[in-house]
C-alpha cells in the first residue's frame, strides 16, 4: 500500500507548508471574498466571438450533404453526359398510375 | 404584506456543484475555482492554505465548469456553462484584476428535449472544439480556429437518446468522444465517435463496449501515454483502450465524483455516495496497462467534486454536507483512516425544511434548518448579529459612564472597572479569588461624576470630572496632580490618550494637557463660537501614544469639526445638516484606512474619510442605527479594532475588504460599554444596560452566526414547540446491513437548548414522516405534536395508505395520543380554527378533535375538499386556506363554518409544480416552483364576473435560480417598532443550495424609487462573461420567458454599496438623489437581514 500512497505530486512544494489542521470545532476560515461587480467595458467580448448555432437545420443540413455527395461523383464519373440522361422515364409509371386512379 | 417585493440573499449558496484546478490568475500560480450553483470563487493556493481571491456571481446557474489552456496562452482560460445555454470564456486580466470575457454565446435551439441526466460540457484536450450535450440526441460543437477563436456553432446528431455520460479521449488524431448510454432495454453500453469537423459528422470510432455493468454512470478518460477510459460502475470497474481491457470487481457503491491525482493519469480519487473515498491505481509497464487496483483511503463528507490541489491536499467539494480541505497521509490513523481534515467549510445545503423561532427571547429569529443529507445530515442554527455571551452581571442603577483601568502600563489584564454615575464615581476591582469587589483609587474624586478617564503613560491614571483633571500614580493611586477648570467654568466633555487630553468647558472653551511625569500641563486653549457636544482624540495616526489630529462636535452650528494638536488650529468644518447635535465623535483606523465616525442624538451615524495629514473629510455617508442617541467606543476581538455603538439597538461597526459593515449586538439596549479584559474574563466586554451591569465575550465578528448540531442522520422536517421548549423532527437514517440497504424512519424530540435527543418514537417500516406541527385543538390547552406520514411500498406509484399520529410532550418523552390513518400521504398539516388540517394525496381534509366517552381523544373527519393533483404545501390564514399542488400552481379554498366545508374560490389555471407557497397577505400568495421561480398571484374579489372572481390573478414574476423548500413568515434581524425597517414585513425561505433569503414587501413608493435604482445598476454593474440581468430575472419554464415584474433584486441593489465613489456619484446624479440619501436607503435595506 505504501507504493500507491507515495509520491504524492507536487507543483510547488511550498504550497500547503505551513497549514496546520483547524480543531475540529473550528468551522471553516473566516475570510471572505470580495464580492466582484465588474463595471468595465470587457465584460462584452469581440463581436466575433459572440456565438450563435448556425441557423441552418441539422435535417436540412444533413440532406444538402447527402445531395451533394449524390452530385459529385456524378460529375466525376461521366463528364460529357447528357442533359436528357437525368430525365429518365418514371413519368410514364406516374401517367399508368394516374390512369388507374 | 404587498404585490412589490424586493428579494435580497442573507446566505450565500453553500452547495459546490464543481470545482477544478489550475493556473487562472496567473502562469505562476495555482488557483482552486469552485462553483456553487449561482457563484464562483476563485482561491489561491498559498503555504498557508487556500487563500479565497474572489466571490463572482454568475446571472446564470451553472451547469458546467472547465479549465482549458488554448494553443499559446500562458494561462488557464476558465469556460462556464449555464443551465438556461448560455456560455461564456473568461480570462484573468493580472493587470487590473478583471475578468475579461474572450467569448460568450447562446447555446440554445428552438426545439429539442432537455436532456433528463443533466446538461454535459467537456473541452476536448487538444483544443480543437468545445462539445455541448444539452438536448437528447444532439451533440452542440463549438469549433476552435487555429488562432484559438471560437466559431459558429452546429450540431451533430447522436443516436444515443440516454447518455448518462460523455468525454474525450486523449492523444487522438481527430477529436474523439466517448459516450456512455442506456439502451431501451435499460443495458448499459459505450462507444466512441470520431467528429468530423468538416462534414460536421460523427465517424464510428475506435472502441466500443456493450453490456457493462448496469450502474455504470461515470467515464474517465486516461491521458498519454496510457489513453483510453475507465468506466466507474456499481460494482465493478473497467479499463479499456485499444490495446488493453481490464476490470476488477469491488464493494457496491455508487461513485459521485473522481479527481485525477496524478498528470499521467495513473492515480485517481473516487467518492462514493456514503462519503468513502477510494484511490484507484492504474498499475503499468512501459506504456502498458497491467492492471487496476483499488485502494479505500477513508471518510469524507459526501464528495460532489474532487480536486487534487498540491502535496497531498485534496479538495473535497460537498452537497450534501460541509466541504473540505483534507491531507492524504502516508500512514493511516488509529482508525485506519489515511485521511486528515484540515478546515471544513460550511454547508447548510440542501435546506429540506427549517422553522423560526426566538430561543433566547431576545425578540430576534433565529433560523433552524434541516439541512444536508444522508450521513451528513444536521441541523443549522442561523442567527444574524453578534451575540454577547453573558459571563457575570450585577444590578446598577443610573450609569453615566464606564472605563477600565490596569494597574500598571504593562500590565496585561485590566484590574479596574470604573463606573460613574450622575453624583458620585465608583471603582470595581478584581479581587485574589478573581471576583469583582468595590474598591477604590485614592487619588480619584468619588464625590463626582467622571466624566472620562484612562490609563496614562508613566504608570499613571487620569480622571476628568466637571471640576478638574487629576493625574494619580497607578501604582500608589495618589494624586500627583491636578488641572482645575477656570471658577465659573465647568468640563462638560472630555477624552483623553495616553498622553493627551482635551477638554471643553462651558462657554466653548477647548483647553488642550499634555500628560508628563506627574506633571499635567495645559498646552493650548481656544474658545470656539459654540458649546462643545463630544470630542475625541483616539490616536489614528502612526504614532499609538499621540494624537495630531482632534475631533469636535458642536451644538448650535451642528458641526463636526478637525482641529490640528497641538496647536488647536482648524483644519476642516463638515456642517452636519439638520437640528440633532453631535452625540459621539471617534478618530479611527480600519484596515488601514482612516475614518472620523460621528453619531447624532436621533441615532443616525456619519461616516467619512479622514486623511490624517490635512484632516480632511470626505466620502460622506450616513446609516441610521437606532432611534436614540449613541455612544461610540473602540474594542479589540482577536487582534483587530472594532467600534461598538451603544445605543437602544447596539451595532458593531466593522471593516471587511475595505468596507464598513455594521453588525447587530443582540442585546436589547447598551448605554455604555467598555473593553475589560481581566485574568478572570479574559478579552470581555463590560456592558452597561437598563439598570444592569454585565460582563460577557463577544462572538466573532461577522454578520451570520451558524451552529451546526451533527445528527449522522437526514432531518427531513422541524418545528418547536414554545410550551415544552423542545423541537420535533422527522428523520431517516440510512443503516447498512450485510447485504442490503435499509432506511429506518422516525420522530425524534430535541432539548431546544443542548439539542440532544431526549426521546424517539420509531415509524413503521416503510413508514416515512411527511409533516410536523406543534398545535393545540379547541376545548384543549395541551400542545400537541401532529405528525403527518406516508407508507412508500416499493410497488406503488403514490401512498395509498398513510397515519396522522398526535404526540403529547409528557416528562421529556414523546406521548403517543392518539392516530387516524389515511388513504394517501398527510403531506402537509395546519391547526385551523382548532382543528386540523391534512393535505392527503389529492385531499384536503379537515378533523376535529373529539372526547370520546372513556375521556380519550380522537380525531374525527369533517370534511374535505377533492380536485388536486397532489396538494403539497399548504398555507391557512383564518378560514382561507392556499394549496400549492405537485403541478397544478396555486388554488385558494375557505371553509365555511355554517355548512361545515370547503370550497375552492379561485385558483392560478398555470401549470406551475410547486415546490413552496406562503400567504403574504389577505389577497396576495407567493410560490416557489421547480424552473427556481417565484411569483405572487392575487385574489379578486372585486371583480365583476364570477369566471374572473375564480382566477387567482399572476402580479408577480421573477427567476430567482434557487430551488426554495420551504417559506416562513419572520426576520433574521430584531424588529424595532420605530425604525423604517421595522414596518417591512418579510418572509424567509431556504433553498437546496443552503440559500436563506428574505422577501420583503415593500410600500409602493419605495418600490418605485428602488425599481429605479436597479435599472441604473443594471447600467452600470455589468454581468460577468457578458450574461445579461434582464435574462437571468426573466421568469422561465418550459411554456415562457417573461419579464421580471413586481420582484426586485435586492443582491444588486445592495451592490450599489460596494462601488466607487464616482459610481455612485454617478448613479445619485442620474437618480437626481443625493447620494448620502441613496446611500442611507440602501444602507436600511441591508439591515433586513
Amino acid at each position: 500500500m505504501g507504493s500507491l500512497l507515495d509520491d504524492w505530486p507536487s507543483y510547488d512544494p511550498h504550497n500547503f507548508s505551513q497549514l496546520r489542521p483547524a480543531d475540529s470545532s473550528a468551522q471553516s476560515s473566516k475570510l471572505t471574498p470580495v464580492t466582484y461587480r465588474p463595471t468595465h467595458n470587457k465584460t462584452l467580448p469581440p463581436p466575433d466571438q459572440v456565438i450563435s448555432t448556425e441557423a441552418r437545420n441539422i435535417l436540412l443540413r444533413h440532406f444538402y450533404q447527402k445531395s451533394e455527395e449524390k452530385f459529385r461523383p456524378k460529375r466525376a464519373a461521366s463528364d460529357h453526359l447528357t442533359p436528357e440522361h437525368s430525365c429518365k422515364q418514371p413519368r410514364y409509371a406516374y401517367a399508368d398510375e394516374a390512369d388507374v386512379f | 404584506m404587498s404585490v412589490w417585493n424586493y428579494v435580497v440573499t442573507a446566505q450565500k449558496p453553500t452547495n459546490v456543484t464543481h470545482s477544478c484546478v489550475g493556473n487562472f490568475t496567473s502562469p505562476q500560480e495555482l488557483n482552486l475555482i469552485i462553483a456553487k450553483c449561482t457563484r464562483i470563487e476563485i482561491h489561491l493556493l498559498t503555504p498557508h492554505g487556500l487563500q479565497p481571491m474572489l466571490d463572482v456571481p454568475i446571472y446564470g446557474r451553472i451547469a458546467t465548469l472547465e479549465l482549458f489552456r488554448p494553443h499559446g496562452e500562458p494561462q488557464d482560460f476558465l469556460f462556464i456553462a449555464t443551465e438556461r445555454y448560455k456560455f461564456c470564456v473568461l480570462q484573468w486580466d493580472a493587470e487590473t484584476s478583471e475578468l475579461i470575457t474572450r467569448a460568450m454565446g447562446d447555446v440554445s435551439d428552438r426545439i429539442g428535449r432537455p436532456t433528463d441526466n443533466g446538461q454535459i460540457g467537456l473541452i476536448d484536450p487538444d483544443c480543437r472544439l468545445i462539445g455541448l450535450h444539452l438536448y437528447d440526441g444532439l451533440f452542440k460543437v463549438i469549433p476552435f480556429d487555429n488562432k484559438g477563436q471560437l466559431k459558429e456553432a452546429f450540431n451533430i446528431r447522436l443516436e444515443e437518446l440516454q447518455v448518462l455520460d460523455i468525454k474525450f479521449l486523449y492523444g487522438c488524431l481527430k477529436p474523439t468522444i466517448v459516450v456512455l448510454y442506456q439502451d431501451n432495454k435499460d443495458a448499459r453500453h459505450a462507444k466512441t465517435y470520431e467528429i468530423a469537423l468538416k462534414d460536421k459528422d460523427f465517424v464510428e470510432g475506435p472502441l466500443s463496449h456493450t453490456n457493462l455493468d448496469n450502474g455504470a454512470g461515470i467515464l474517465i478518460p486516461v491521458p498519454m501515454p496510457l489513453g483510453g477510459v475507465i468506466i466507474i460502475g456499481e460494482e465493478t470497474i473497467v479499463y479499456c483502450s485499444v490495446s488493453a481491457f481490464k476490470a476488477i470487481p469491488i464493494r457496491p457503491s455508487i461513485t459521485r465524483a473522481y479527481g485525477r491525482v496524478d498528470a499521467d493519469g495513473s492515480r485517481y480519487l473516487l467518492g462514493d455516495n456514503a462519503g468513502l473515498l477510494h484511490l484507484l491505481v492504474i498499475t503499468h509497464e512501459r506504456e502498458r496497462v497491467t492492471g487496476l487496483k483499488i485502494e479505500h483511503l477513508g471518510e469524507t463528507s459526501v464528495a460532489s467534486t474532487i480536486s487534487y490541489l498540491d502535496n497531498a491536499v485534496v479538495y473535497i467539494g460537498s452537497s450534501y454536507g460541509d466541504s473540505q480541505l483534507i491531507k492524504l497521509n502516508l500512514q493511516p490513523d488509529a482508525k485506519g483512516s489515511y485521511i486528515e481534515v484540515l478546515e471544513k467549510y460550511v454547508n447548510l445545503g440542501p435546506i429540506v425544511d427549517f422553522c423560526v423561532v426566538d430561543l433566547e427571547r431576545q425578540g430576534q429569529g433565529q433560523v433552524v434548518t434541516c439541512s444536508g443529507a444522508y450521513k451528513d445530515g444536521s441541523l443549522r442554527i442561523v442567527r444574524n448579529g453578534i451575540g454577547i455571551n453573558e459571563q457575570a452581571s450585577v444590578e446598577l442603577q443610573g450609569i453615566k459612564g464606564l472605563w477600565s483601568l490596569r494597574s500598571s502600563t504593562n500590565d496585561p489584564y485590566d484590574t479596574f472597572l470604573v463606573v460613574s454615575f450622575i453624583n458620585e464615581t465608583r471603582v470595581l476591582a478584581m479581587n485574589m479569588d478573581d471576583e469583582l469587589e468595590e474598591s477604590e483609587i485614592e487619588g480619584f474624586c468619588a464625590e463626582a461624576q467622571t466624566l472620562f478617564c484612562q490609563n496614562a503613560i508613566h504608570d499613571q491614571l487620569v480622571q476628568v470630572t466637571a471640576n478638574s483633571v487629576r493625574l494619580v500614580s497607578s501604582t500608589t493611586r495618589e494624586l500627583l496632580h491636578e488641572w482645575n477648570a477656570p471658577s465659573g467654568y465647568s468640563v462638560n466633555v472630555a477624552t483623553a490618550n495616553v498622553s493627551q487630553v482635551l477638554l471643553a468647558t462651558g462657554g466653548g472653551h477647548l483647553v488642550y494637557l499634555e500628560i508628563g511625569n506627574g506633571k499635567l500641563a495645559e498646552v493650548k486653549h481656544v474658545q470656539l463660537d459654540y458649546e462643545i457636544s463630544c470630542l475625541d482624540i483616539n490616536p489614528s495616526g502612526e504614532n499609538p501614544n499621540y494624537s495630531t489630529l482632534a475631533a469636535v462636535g458642536m451644538w448650535t452650528d451642528i458641526s463636526v469639526r478637525i482641529f490640528s494638536l497641538p496647536s488647536l488650529e482648524l483644519l476642516a468644518k463638515e456642517n452636519l445638516g439638520g437640528e440633532i447635535i453631535p452625540r459621539s465623535v471617534l478618530l479611527c483606523t480600519f484596515e488601514g484606512v482612516s475614518y472620523l465616525l460621528c453619531t447624532l442624538g436621533d441615532g443616525h451615524l456619519l461616516n467619512f474619510l479622514l486623511n490624517l495629514s490635512t484632516g480632511e473629510l470626505s466620502n460622506r455617508k450616513k446609516v441610521s442605527l437606532g432611534t436614540q442617541p449613541i455612544m461610540l467606543r473602540t474594542f479589540s476581538s482577536k487582534d483587530t479594532t472594532h467600534v461598538f455603538a451603544a445605543s437602544d439597538r447596539p451595532t458593531v461597526i466593522y471593516s471587511s475588504n475595505k468596507k464598513l459593515l455594521y453588525s447587530n449586538v443582540n442585546l436589547k439596549e447598551v448605554s455604555h460599554m467598555c473593553p475589560f479584559n481581566s485574568a478572570a474574563f479574559p478579552d470581555s466586554l463590560a456592558i452597561a444596560k437598563e439598570g444592569e451591569l454585565s460582563i460577557g465575550t463577544i462572538d466573532d465578528i461577522q454578520k451570520l452566526h451558524i451552529r451546526t448540531i451533527p445528527l449522522g442522520e437526514h432531518a427531513r422536517r422541524i418545528c418547536h414547540q414554545e410550551q415544552s421548549r423542545t423541537f420535533a423532527i422527522c428523520s431517516l437514517k440510512n443503516c447498512q446491513t450485510s447485504n442490503e440497504e435499509t432506511e429506518m424512519h422516525f420522530v425524534r424530540l430535541l432539548d431546544d437548548q443542548t439539542f440532544e435527543f431526549i426521546s424517539t418514537y420509531p415509524l413503521d417500516t416503510y413508514e416515512y414522516g411527511c409533516s410536523i406541527i406543534s398545535c393545540s385543538f379547541s376545548d384543549d390547552n395541551n400542545a400537541y405534536y401532529c405528525v403527518g406520514t406516508a407508507y412508500v411500498l416499493p410497488e406503488e406509484n403514490e401512498p395509498s395508505k398513510g397515519r396522522i399520529l398526535v404526540f403529547v410532550v409528557e416528562d421529556g418523552k414523546l406521548q403517543l395520543i392518539a392516530e387516524k390513518e389515511t388513504k394517501g400521504a398527510v403531506y402537509s398539516l395546519n391547526a385551523f380554527n382548532g382543528k386540523l388540517l391534512a393535505a392527503i394525496n389529492q385531499k384536503i381534509q379537515l378533523y376535529k378533535w373529539m372526547l370520546r366517552e372513556d375521556g380519550s381523544r380522537e380525531l374525527q373527519a369533517e370534511c374535505g375538499h377533492h380536485g388536486h393533483i397532489l396538494a403539497l404545501y399548504v398555507q391557512t390564514r383564518g378560514d382561507f386556506i392556499v394549496v400549492g399542488d405537485l403541478m397544478k400552481s396555486i388554488s385558494l379554498l375557505l371553509y365555511k363554518h355554517e355548512e361545515g366545508a370547503i370550497e375552492e374560490l379561485a385558483r392560478d389555471y398555470n401549470a406551475n409544480w410547486m415546490s413552496a407557497v406562503e400567504i403574504l397577505d389577505d389577497d396576495v400568495f407567493l410560490g416557489a416552483e421547480n424552473n427556481y421561480n417565484l411569483f405572487t398571484v392575487r385574489k379578486n374579489s372585486d371583480a365583476a364576473t364570477d369566471e374572473e372572481r375564480g382566477r387567482l390573478e399572476v402580479v408577480g414574476e421573477y427567476h430567482l435560480g434557487e430551488f426554495v423548500n420551504r417559506f416562513r413568515h419572520g426576520s433574521l434581524v430584531m424588529r424595532l417598532p420605530d425604525s423604517e425597517a421595522g414596518h417591512i414585513p418579510t418572509v424567509i425561505f431556504g433553498t437546496i443550495n443552503g440559500v436563506i433569503g428574505v422577501v420583503a414587501s415593500l410600500p409602493h413608493d419605495q418600490y418605485v424609487f428602488l425599481e429605479k435604482l436597479q435599472a441604473n445598476l443594471v447600467k452600470v454593474i455589468k454581468g460577468v462573461g457578458g450574461l445579461s440581468h434582464e435574462q437571468w430575472r426573466s421568469f422561465n419554464n418550459e411554456k415562457k420567458t417573461v419579464d421580471a415584474r413586481n420582484f426586485l433584486d435586492g443582491d444588486l441593489i445592495e451592490s450599489f454599496l460596494d462601488l466607487s465613489r464616482s459610481r455612485m456619484d454617478e448613479i445619485a446624479s442620474s437618480m437626481a438623489v443625493p447620494l448620502e440619501e441613496l446611500c442611507k436607503r440602501v444602507e436600511e435595506l441591508t439591515r433586513l437581514h
